[in-house]
């Protein structure tokens, strides 16, 4: 069997698996068999290794999405603080 | 009425000072300007009526990021599971055509070359992840974000948006298909 038990489709969802939890043994030692042979495998979990490495170098979430609240929303919400202000006056 | 009239000053005053974080805070995990703007002013709302209950042990903005939090898990638990639900549709078309009947790869993953090498490639970089993650599916995404970049174990993200475990692994193999193939595409052309 050229690459050992699991095919290639399997062995990309074992390999995210890996990045989540524990696997078994038997899951690992297939995982290491599959990728002696399969270039494009290891070419896989390179890049996804490569994605979460760049993902956790960012200074948190919020870097990449570096919009601020605009002005018109501001305005919006609070007006609504202030509404709420009145209410709990009554 | 004092006390209420500092309660509303404080409000006021949150909004100034942490508006844009929680925005921002919003925005990177629900891709939406107007849904992202709701939460925040439903965040800001519930800790005015309940400061009350603000032990102070934290600072001000760790609770608000904490309702805040809350609240955009309520919002994926409400969506509609035909958006992010591992459903068979989604599940399918993060690989489709990747592999082939044997399962071996058929659209082959390319050589990326080496890293980004300096910050102006990083930025890029992180804006075309950004465009991806815009593109997946709500759900997908928000999984895939609490769990690459809060650090999130699978465990606690299943609670959050309550769906078996299972689910989540589905979810986050299929975010990282999906991502991988988007950079590819899009950053090195392929």
């Amino acid at each position: 069997m050229r690459h050992w038990m699991f095919s290639c489709k399997k062995i990309t969802s074992m390999i995210s698996e890996s990045m989540d939890r524990d696997l078994s043994l038997y899951k690992r030692m297939g995982i290491r068999f599959h990728l002696m042979m399969c270039a494009l495998c290891r070419r896989y979990r390179k890049q996804l290794l490569f994605i979460k490495s760049v993902l956790q170098q960012s200074d948190g979430v919020e870097d990449i999405f570096c919009q601020s609240l605009p002005s018109d929303a501001r305005k919006r919400i609070e007006e609504k603080i202030n509404d709420e202000g009145k209410h709990s006056h009554d | 009425m004092g006390a209420t009239d500092k309660q509303e000053h404080d409000a006021i005053h949150w909004l100034d000072q942490y508006g844009d974080a929680l925005y921002r805070f919003a925005m990177a995990r629900v891709h939406d300007s107007f849904t992202a703007e709701d939460l925040v002013q439903e965040t800001l709302l519930a800790a005015y009526r309940s400061y009350k209950n603000f032990s102070g042990k934290s600072t001000v903005k760790t609770w608000l990021t904490g309702i805040l939090k809350n609240k955009i898990a309520d919002f994926f638990r409400k969506l509609k599971p035909e958006y992010g639900d591992a459903n068979l549709g989604d599940y399918a078309s993060s690989t489709a055509n990747l592999f082939d009947k044997k399962e071996k790869w058929k659209i082959k993953p390319g050589d990326w070359g080496g890293d980004p090498k300096n910050v102006f490639e990083r930025k890029e970089l992180m804006a075309v992840i950004r465009a991806c993650l815009t593109d997946m599916p709500e759900k997908t995404a928000y999984v895939y974000t609490m769990r690459e970049l809060e650090g999130a174990t699978t465990n606690e993200i299943c609670e959050r948006i309550q769906t078996g475990e299972n689910n989540c692994w589905v979810i986050l193999y299929r975010a990282r298909m999906l991502l991988r193939r988007c950079l590819e595409v899009n950053w090195f052309g392929r």
